[in-house]
């Protein structure tokens, strides 16, 4: 890889690629002034509000809207009749059954019109010209359904006799994927001295963004363009699906418009059934129409996450070698299969689940199912965290079933930097990475040898107390375009346009700091458009923690295009021959004199207005498109311990210490803030959260007060440690942050929890370990 | 429904609205005060993302009726600076990158100075209980903790 940046110059300047540099919208956001979607309110606009079915299955006979519409300020009310004209939600992933047929894909309409398929399936949208009346009105409206039974389990929904959602779907399986040898696996199970084998839940959580979904549709009749306001993970991805499956027009004639995003982690990424409606009510009424979810909706509604069971099996050697991996389980897709719901529990599971070890022979084996429960689709991580943590869950297990030192096991079979490019069992090959070099750090960093003293203090105040370790690595996502914009504006700021959107990541000051490094342009001056579609040329929006590879790539790909022009502007100006003209620091010159002219001053000249020749690119904007490069493989290991109370099974992380490779780092400050979020939604999916069903179908945990989301006192300080081995595969060097903390915290907290009860012959808690949980756990063991 | 007539006081100044019975503050503040800096997390008392101070106290605005507000006076995020001088919190949160979304920050910031103007010098455990109201689904509260604790350490330096 070549250098990309001026090492010395890099080391001298203050908002350059790797310096601690705070947020550049935060001033905006600390003072109560960003722009939430439910922040806006467009003229004249009216408001809707959905009837959402409270049956879980059922055959809808019909709607009763009489006595609605009558109510005071009610506008108009939309049924599932009324949206036939509008394409349905499909599923984007390319993934076939196990014998080679299609996927079983029923599509999703924007409103069912035969039969209702989960508690918050949307049935009608009621307008009014207030929330309050549309919300009064809603209450009245009045759906005939005859119920049927439900089923909300993936492995209940896939047995024989189990209440069928869909006609076309025999035993309500979408997918029956499998990948890899099953005869090389076979072997290798037969040949082994020790085969591990656990039953593992990933149990459902509600993603629960602090901002509900809100979105405001708009329909301009004389352009025929529809434009949503709306929070998402990419402006130019989302309108393309709106444009191409919903509306079926031309995508310019779709405009996608996200402001501030208050968090998503996947769910706010994709077509909603919400967004046809509004678009339809918006040109039938010929107003704006706004709707914000109520946190109860969100909890029935929203795409849910994880939600998979597996039996998971290692096959080992007598000296503990990795033999041969089998996870064979069952993915819940919920009631409707959204863009990329079967992906989690099939691909990603392949991609991720061998993680930092040589693994010779891997068999993946997932019924994807449909259920009466909400829609399924990416949740931080998706897939990764998962992966991980069945993978570190066996090794643990394996470990103290062998008694081979779990810290030995994991350096027996890592794959050794000397092994690298490392080609995996799943068809990936890994660029760079010293698994073992991190996994010595960490636990280094976290005194893992002084664990029998803390336990002994624990142990002294009547708790238990366990270590973890989730030694892990994660596959960000695949290559997609991205577009690098640069726009050198009027008012002497330079805009970055990029694809990517951050829903609090915080993108605009690492993707200056990387516009600065390169072009030299002052940080300060740097804007960052990133949620106008009209604006975009290309772009695969945020997610699987590729950002800063591939918006990264693109503005510094960007930036060469504009030294490039610079370079044949600054030679005609400076009366230079181009070939003679060097750029450095923000300036070209000529070389050997001290003539030079900034690229800010050309931008300046540009925009008074100077006569170029025809053969001298007239500006140094530029639109470029990033054609992305191939994965990253960010990983670490983190380092859990944990105390419990055996009297009331309360269990408490008390230390947490974590070192990690991400590559080169554009803005640590950042990049620590994205370790501690994902590890604490680990924590959240590990000790707290469950979305429970109850048998027909109703969601038990549909608030705060029942469904647990980890509080400020939930949660340790972190130590952060960082291990960099820059990828080979990008510009950068980078390999993404974001998704880590999960796939690092989901392992090592219930690896620790595991540890503390094993006195009590405890070999596997499924996750969440709540307080009743383990407290029965340690009861039965009592008695 | 006659709308009720409210005079009270907003981050120091003297204001008045129309109301009706029902609307809740945060209603009123999102709405024709258009102070969107209060955010609904949940409606019910449970994310800390409306928190606004009432006479001096921290609540819920989606818990108090907006008429509730007559005769009393309201702080909301948006008088936590001071023109173009950001609160010590707001400064410390900026520097160290203590909030991502930004979404519960302005509930989570009102609720840490309240915190600070009754106890100058809080433990990790009392912050972390302390702030227990105020949900954040993205920071995993490390930095937001550290930042009340190390503003509440400058505070206590700067008034020596
Ligand atoms: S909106 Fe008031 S506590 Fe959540
Ligand atoms: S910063 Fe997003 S919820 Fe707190």
């Amino acid at each position: 890889m070549k250098a990309i940046f001026d090492e010395a110059e890099l080391a001298t300047m203050k908002f350059g690629v790797g310096q601690p540099v705070p947020r550049t919208e935060d001033p905006t956001l600390l003072t109560g002034q960003g722009r939430y979607t439910d922040d806006l309110n467009r003229d004249g606009q009216a408001y809707g509000v959905f009837v959402r079915s409270s049956i879980a299955h059922g055959v809808l006979n019909g709607i009763d809207l009489d006595e609605a519409r009558a109510m005071p300020g009610v506008l108009a009310i939309y049924t599932g009749a009324d949206l036939a004209g509008y394409g349905p939600i499909r599923c984007g992933v390319p993934l076939k059954n196990f014998d080679g047929s299609e996927m079983r894909n029923p599509m999703r309409p924007a409103f069912p019109t035969d039969k209702v398929r989960f508690v918050g399936d949307p049935i009608a949208m009621v307008v009014a010209e207030t929330p309050d009346q549309a919300r009064d009105a809603a209450e009245v409206v009045v759906a005939d359904i005859d119920p049927l039974p439900a089923v909300t389990d993936a492995r209940l929904g896939a047995a024989d006799g189990a209440p069928l959602l869909y006609n076309e779907t025999p035993n309500n399986v979408v997918l029956d994927y499998h990948f890899g040898d099953k005869q090389a696996v076979d072997k290798a199970f037969a040949s082994a001295a020790h085969v591990t084998k656990l039953g593992i839940v990933n149990n459902r959580v509600i993603v629960s963004a602090m901002e509900p979904r809100s979105a405001i549709a708009e329909y301009d009749p004389a352009d025929q363009k529809w434009t949503i306001r709306v929070g998402s993970q990419g402006a130019f991805g989302l309108r393309n699906l709106l444009a191409k499956d919903i509306l079926q027009v031309a995508p310019e004639k779709v405009r996608v418009l996200t402001g501030n995003v208050g968090g998503s982690f996947g769910m706010k990424a994709f077509v909603y059934p919400e967004y046809p409606a509004l678009f339809h009510a918006a040109r039938e009424l010929g107003r704006p129409v706004k709707w914000t979810s109520d946190r109860s909706e969100s909890f029935l509604a929203d795409q849910a996450g994880r939600d998979h069971e597996v039996t998971a099996e290692l096959a080992l050697d007598a000296e503990g070698r990795f033999l041969g991996l089998r996870i064979t389980g069952y993915g819940n897709m919920g009631a409707y299969i959204g863009q990329v719901s079967p992906m989690m529990s099939t691909l990603n599971i392949v991609k991720n689940v061998t993680s930092v070890y040589k693994v010779p022979a891997m068999e993946v084996t997932t019924k994807c199912v449909f259920t009466n429960s909400s829609p399924v689709s990416a949740y931080r991580g998706a897939g990764r965290p998962e992966g991980n943590y069945y993978m570190e869950r066996l090794v643990e297990t394996a470990a103290r079933e062998m008694g081979i030192d779990r810290v030995e096991l994991r350096r027996r079979n890592h794959i050794q930097p000397s092994e690298i490019p490392y080609d995996t069992v799943s068809g990936l090959t890994y660029d760079s990475g010293e698994f073992t070099a991190v996994l010595d750090k960490a636990l280094a960093f976290a005194d893992w040898d002084g664990f029998e003293a803390r336990k002994a203090d624990s142990q002294a105040r009547g708790k238990l107390r366990g270590r973890g370790i989730g030694d892990y690595l994660e596959v960000t996502a695949p290559p997609q375009n991205e577009m690098g914009g640069i726009r050198f504006e009027d008012d002497g700021t330079v805009t970055i346009i990029t694809g990517t959107l951050d829903y609090g990541q915080g993108h605009w000051a690492p993707f200056a700091q990387v516009l600065h490094s390169k072009l030299g342009v002052p940080f300060e001056k740097v804007r960052l458009l990133q949620g106008d579609s009209d604006e975009l040329i290309a772009g695969g929006g945020t997610g699987g923690s590729k950002s800063i590879m591939a918006s990264g790539a693109a503005i510094v790909e960007a930036s060469d295009k504009v030294i490039e022009a610079g370079k044949k502007i600054a030679g005609h100006l400076l009366e230079a021959a181009v070939a003679d003209i060097e750029f450095q620091r923000g300036r070209f010159s000529i070389v050997g004199t001290d003539r030079s002219i900034g690229v800010m001053e050309i931008a300046e000249k540009l925009r008074g207005g100077v006569d170029l020749p025809d053969d001298v690119p007239q500006t140094l904007d530029v639109k470029h498109v990033h054609e992305g490069g191939p994965s990253a493989f960010p990983n670490g290991c983190h380092v859990a311990e944990v105390e419990i109370d055996p009297d009331t099974g309360v269990v408490e992380v008390v230390r947490y210490h974590m070192v990690n490779d991400f590559g080169t780092v554009v803005n640590p400050l950042l990049v620590e803030g994205q370790a501690h979020g994902g590890i604490v939604q680990g924590i959240g999916q590990a000790l707290m959260e469950r979305c429970v069903y109850d048998e027909d179908g109703q969601v038990l945990t549909g608030s705060y007060m029942d469904y647990a989301v980890p509080r400020a006192a939930d949660a340790p300080f972190f130590a952060f440690g960082t291990h960099s081995v820059p990828a080979t595969t990008n510009p950068l060097g980078a390999k993404g942050c974001g998704e880590a903390g999960c796939a690092g915290s989901l392992p090592s907290v219930m690896n620790a929890v595991v540890d503390a009860l094993a006195e009590y012959g405890v070999r596997h808690v499924d996750m969440p370990a709540t307080p009743e949980k383990v407290w029965r756990i340690i009861q039965d063991a009592r008695n | 429904m006659a709308k009720l007539h409210i005079s009270t006081k907003i981050n120091g100044e003297p204001t008045e609205f129309l109301c009706d019975p029902n609307d809740s503050m945060l209603d009123v503040l999102r709405g024709p005060l258009a102070l969107t800096g209060s955010k609904e997390g949940c409606g019910s008392g449970d994310c800390g993302a409306c928190s606004v101070m009432l006479d001096g106290r921290l609540v819920c605005s989606c818990l108090m009726l907006a008429a509730e507000a007559e005769g009393h006076e309201i702080e909301t995020i948006e008088g936590m600076a001071e023109g173009e001088k950001l609160h010590p919190l707001q400064q410390k949160f900026l520097e160290m990158a203590a909030l991502q979304c930004g979404i519960c920050t302005p509930g989570v910031l009102v609720a840490s100075k309240a915190l600070l103007e009754k106890n100058q010098n809080p433990t990790e455990t009392e912050v972390r209980y302390w702030l227990a109201g105020n949900l954040c689904r993205c920071t995993g509260y490390d930095k937001i903790v550290r930042a009340v604790l190390d503003t509440a350490a400058e505070m206590r330096e700067a008034t020596r």
